[in-house]
This record gives C-alpha cells, structure tokens and sequence, in this order.
C-alpha cells in the first residue's frame, strides 16, 4: 500500500502525543484510548488542516480538546480542586537563605539534579489539571501564543499558569528531597499566609 | 533595569518570549548581576531536567499497530 504522507507525518508526532496524554491523564490504558481517538478525529478532520502549516501543534490542539471535553469529566483519580497557596518567592532563594549548614555550596541546583526523573513525572502528574496540561503543552515547546490558542485562554492566563505550575512543581520537589534527606528540614519553604 | 523588574521577566526570557529589545536589556543586567544570572542559571536548569524526564517515554509498539490499522480502515470506510 501506499504510505499516506499525511498519516506518515502525523504518526511521527505519536510519542510525543502519547506522553503527554500520560502525563494527562495518568494511566496508560485512558493515554492510549486518548491517543487513538485524537487520530481517529485528526483523519476524519484532516480536510481542516492547511498543509504546510504546524502540523504537530494541530494535533496537540485534538489531543487537548479531546482531552479537555472527555476525560475531564471522567478522571479516575479525582482533581485536587483547592490549591495550596504556594510563596511566591522563587524557592531556591528561600533555601539558599535558611540552609548554611548545608554541606553543598549550591543546595539549589542539587535538588534539581538529585530529582529522580519518576519523582518529576509524579510531580508534573500531580498538579491540579489546568496548571498540568499548560506545563506539558510547554515542555512539548510550544509557545504562549500556540498554548493559548490550544486551551483557548488569553496569553496572560498561560504566563501565570506556568509560573504558578513551575512554583508548585519546584515546592514539591523540594519537599521530596527534604524526606529524602538531601536537604535539611528545616529549609522547607513556609505557604505565604 | 533593576533586580526586581529583571527577576519579573525571568520565565518568559527563558522561553524565548521577550521581544528582542526587552531580552537585551535583561542581558545587560544578568551580565551586570550575579545574584539575578544565578538564578536564571537555576532557574534554566530546573526546565531543562523537567523537559528532559518527559522526553523519556514512547509510545507502546502496539499502540502505533492499532492506530495504523485504525486509520486504514476509516480510509477504507465509504464516505
């Protein structure tokens, strides 16, 4: 058979689309059903894209929107709908500041090097559903203006959601490390009252 | 540009986001600033590790079998 290059292209999009419906999600079987069902409306749809435009920020807009109006409603894991209200200030400055008995010169960066990639996924998969899907849409390089257009949300709105989602992802990171040990605990940053 | 002004730009000079003649003057002031380009420093640091954990995972070989055949059979199907 004749490969299709519309199918050929978009297929090449399949890993990508298919971690961030993980991470989306978080179960394998719904990333798959996910995944199936954004190709299944990208080829039925396929008269809407203009050839030689983005073809991979088309899909991402499918997978989103499928996701967004299916499997939102229908999560297996219920939404965390109260978010702790995270300091604002930006957290390796607050432990730079409190851990002098640190024996690391940069405690900072070694929670950072120190996260275990599954300890970062399970932070990214735990962050409240909007913050989620606007941090994923950006790891996948999209910029604001295509995150906008996909979630349908002004520019400003993905600014503060990375921000904020950036914050909280940092903060637990920080918390896993510091019940691992690495850094003290007394470092923990405190919630802004 | 000062420290505070610097720092409030932080995120979108990391994602590229700054028209050119804001990113300049962001860099005028890291280079001028230690305090602020280590924290650009870790900050950038911080977004490389989450991009790269999530890069991590593929697609299972059987998912992209389904999906193939999936999609032959709605170019079968009659319109």
């Amino acid at each position: 058979m004749a490969s299709d290059p519309f199918e050929t292209e978009a297929l090449s999009f399949l890993d990508a689309l298919y971690r961030t419906a993980l991470r989306m999600t978080r179960s394998e079987a719904e990333a798959e059903d996910l995944v199936q069902e954004t190709y299944i409306r990208a080829f039925r749809f396929r008269a809407q894209f203009t050839p030689g435009t983005n073809l991979k920020a088309w899909l991402f807009r499918i997978l989103t929107n499928t996701f967004i109006n299916e499997y939102r409603r229908k999560a297996s894991r219920p939404e965390t709908t109260e978010l702790d209200d995270v300091d604002e200030s930006i957290l390796y400055r607050h432990m730079r500041e409190v851990s002098p008995g640190s024996s690391s010169p940069d405690p900072e960066a070694e929670v950072i090097d120190n996260a275990l990639s599954s300890e970062v996924k399970e932070a990214l998969e735990a962050l409240p559903e909007k913050f989620r899907t606007t941090l994923l849409l950006d790891v996948e390089g999209f910029s604001y203006k295509e995150i906008a257009e996909m979630l349908e949300i002004p520019i400003g709105t993905v600014m503060s959601r990375l921000h904020r989602g950036r914050k909280i992802l940092q903060r637990r990171l920080y918390d896993v490390a510091r019940d691992r040990g690495i850094v003290a605990a007394r470092a923990m940053p405190r919630p802004a009252d | 540009m000062d420290c505070s002004n610097c720092l409030e730009r932080l995120y979108a000079y990391l994602d590229q986001e700054l028209a050119p003649v804001e990113r300049q003057k962001v860099r005028a002031h890291l280079d001028d600033c230690a305090g602020c380009e280590d924290d650009f420093v870790v900050e950038q640091r911080f977004l490389d590790r989450v991009r790269d954990c999530c890069q991590e995972d593929v697609a299972p070989t059987e998912l992209r079998t389904r999906i193939v055949a999936r999609l032959r059979m709605e170019n079968d199907a009659p319109r």
